[in-house]
């Protein structure tokens, strides 16, 4: 793993990227809670340990660059500027879900704001975001894509032929892997073999690190650098080691059949939210102040979902095409 | 944007760019609509393997000589990423051509075209547009054996978000490349492999308002629903049984999702009769749910029950004596047509 100097963030910034971390893990938090009110439907996947990636990475991009994230996107959503009445509103199957309430938690999409879409299919993400990137470089923009995508997501084969066609073609694309020690309940080690995915992708001459994932200043800096190589036609791949908090969707423990109890405690010690603190001396009332805000935004987000009409039947057979 | 006249290389009859040809193979047609769709959308891009050299079938033979490698891409062979990386230039807002050859080829890529090229309008609430086209060589080529000859019609045309197309002639097959390439979401071409080397009528004509079906030869007592190169069959058993009288009217579904409704039910019920052929098994396959359409459309005015002629349910043999007994023959329709008129009101 690398350890890159520590870039000096200003206060400001660092207390942007602590706002936006605690909104991502109050809005989990409520995305649990309503599911366990039966207002979120099917399933639920949070990541709640795990914002410092989505954070750092998205934080350092433009407007106009894109993101494709995963079933476990509700992170990347926020920080990539969903509004989270919108994004809650999804969740609640509703009217005003940024899907219209077809796509749910896991099919969560905002165009507009460059988000292009959460797909469910561990890694199939991976290529749809190359190709974005080649669209990018064919129109002449030198926006970039994301894929994010999790530690389950590099033992498919897509990621291999992806990572081939960006370094062919050179595409503006980058491609975070959030290792967080577990596909459900499969331990990294268990499924898979070699010096991991970092590795993997330099075989490609694709540039890759690992960074630590916990640490949003860490994650902001590769990113810079990552998205600067990219612009450039140099595709990237970043290894961020984090860990998910809570179990792998809805009611799962979070500890018992695959890892033990110690082990949670362990990393939630270097809970991303308490790391950025201490390293940007933010200060108790300051983390306060920001966690007040988030939770507010939060509980109006909820409110407004909770107020969105619920789709009647004629939205069924509408927007299959155009 | 480069429109240079095509390099001497291409192939006479797919003539990119020349004086419009009287006739053209089905594979020079689609050739030819790629090139004039390409020249007025500078967005298109070809994606697929061996498309510079216009390798197996000619479909693109030229056209990098035109467009260039930037716009003609071949691709390593990985089917899977190079169909995500169709659905993610189109979704970034381009107009990929993903071309699968053969369509054993394509189930690689079945997880991108059907997971997301199909689903991300919907699942988007309607944001997302992903003007993909992919095209895919179907049917047998003759002894090229069970991977490299399959019809995958039935399971394509089923999949909500997809409009798959089925052309039959090489004027339909420029249609409805042309049409395909201005649509806002995924378009199927399934080819018939058979089909490539025929030759027919073409008009380089404006983009069609729709794709829909089209009468191949009208006629009275029975119709035979069909596609692609059921056509072709379609119209030979026509040809013989029209010795002994009987009128045939074929009618060729150009395209399969969305089908029209409307089209086999003035056909049906104007003769009462309907032989439906297709080229994969009848059970669970096309020919099953034309059966079902006509029915269901025609039911009080059918002087005979429906009959359905499919291929059989077997992988295709290698070996030519086997592989003829697998498809349809005009000989088989021409008997379907005889049970079928032998019943009486």
């Amino acid at each position: 793993m690398t350890t890159p100097t520590r870039p000096a963030v200003d206060r400001r910034t660092a207390a942007a990227m602590y706002g936006t971390m605690a909104l991502i893990r109050r809005f989990e938090q409520a995305a649990y809670r309503g599911y366990e009110q039966g207002e979120v439907h099917g399933t639920v996947h949070v990541g709640i340990g795990q914002e410092a990636v989505a954070v750092g990475m998205i934080g350092a991009l433009r407007e106009t660059d894109s993101v494709l994230s995963h079933h476990r996107g509700h992170a990347h959503a926020l920080a990539k500027g969903v509004p989270p009445e919108r994004l809650m509103a999804e969740l609640y199957g509703r009217s005003d879900g940024v899907s219209r309430g077809k796509g749910g938690s896991m099919h969560a999409t905002d165009l507009r704001r460059g988000f292009l879409g959460t797909m469910a299919i561990v890694g199939s993400s991976i290529p749809v975001a190359t190709g974005v990137a080649l669209a990018n470089k064919v129109r002449g923009r030198d926006d970039v894509c994301v894929a994010f995508f999790g530690d389950g997501a590099v033992n498919q084969g897509v990621l291999y032929e992806s990572l081939n066609l960006a370094a062919l073609w050179r595409l503006p694309v980058i491609f975070v892997c959030e290792n967080n020690s577990y596909a459900i309940t499969t331990a990294v080690g268990d499924a898979t073999a070699g010096p991991g995915v970092a590795a993997r992708a330099e075989a490609f001459g694709v540039q890759a690190e690992t960074i630590d994932g916990q640490d949003v200043l860490a994650v902001r800096e590769a990113a810079e650098r990552m998205i600067e190589g990219a612009r450039a036609g140099r595709p990237a791949l970043v290894e961020c080691l984090t860990y998910r908090f809570m179990g792998h969707s809805r009611g799962d423990p979070a500890h018992g059949v695959y890892r033990d109890k110690e082990e949670v405690e362990l990393w939630q010690r270097r809970d991303p939210l308490r790391v950025l603190a201490e390293h940007a001396g933010l200060g108790d009332d300051l983390a306060a102040e920001l966690t007040a805000e988030a939770r507010e935004r939060v509980r109006a987000a909820v409110e407004f979902a909770g107020r969105s009409p619920v789709p009647g039947p004629a939205a069924l057979m509408e927007d299959i095409v155009k | 944007m480069t429109t240079t006249t095509p390099a001497a290389a291409t192939a006479p009859d797919a003539a990119p760019g020349a004086a419009q040809p009287a006739t053209a193979t089905f594979a020079a047609a689609l050739c030819a609509a790629q090139h004039d769709a390409m020249r007025l959308d500078e967005t298109i891009v070809l994606l697929g393997q061996d498309v510079r050299a216009g390798f197996p079938f000619g479909a693109t033979k030229g056209l990098v000589d035109v467009f260039g490698p930037d716009r003609v891409v071949n691709t390593p062979i990985s089917e899977a990423a190079t169909m995500g990386c169709g659905v993610g230039a189109a979704l970034g807002g381009i107009r990929p051509v993903v071309e699968v050859d053969f369509a054993g080829f394509l189930l690689l890529g079945l997880d991108q075209l059907v997971n997301n090229g199909a689903k991300l309008r919907y699942m988007s609430g309607g944001q997302a547009s992903v003007p993909l086209v992919v095209r895919v060589g179907q049917g047998p080529l003759g002894s090229f054996a069970a991977q490299h000859s399959q019809t995958q019609h039935a399971y394509l045309a089923g999949i909500p978000g997809l409009t798959v197309l089925a052309p039959a002639t090489a004027q339909q097959a420029y249609d409805a490349m042309r049409w395909a390439l201005v649509q806002d979401d995924p378009v199927v071409l399934l080819e018939d492999m058979r089909l490539y080397r025929r030759g027919g009528p073409l008009t380089r004509g404006p983009v069609p308002g729709s794709v829909t079906s089209t009468v191949h030869r009208p006629g009275t007592d029975l119709t035979i629903l069909t596609f692609g190169h059921g056509v072709v069959t379609a119209l030979q058993a026509a040809q013989e049984v029209a010795a002994r009288g009987i009128d045939v009217e074929v009618l060729g579904l150009d395209s399969l999702n969305p089908l029209d409704v409307a089209g086999v039910a003035r056909s049906v019920r104007r003769t009462g009769r309907v032989l439906c052929l297709a080229d994969d098994p009848p059970l669970f396959g096309t020919a099953a749910t034309l059966s079902l359409v006509a029915t269901t459309e025609a039911h009080d005015v059918l002087r005979a029950p429906v009959l359905s002629l499919g291929g059989r349910a077997v992988p295709t043999p290698y070996t030519p004596g086997l592989e003829a007994l697998v498809y349809p023959t005009p000989g088989a329709a021409a008997e379907a047509i005889t049970t079928l008129m032998k019943w009486t009101d």
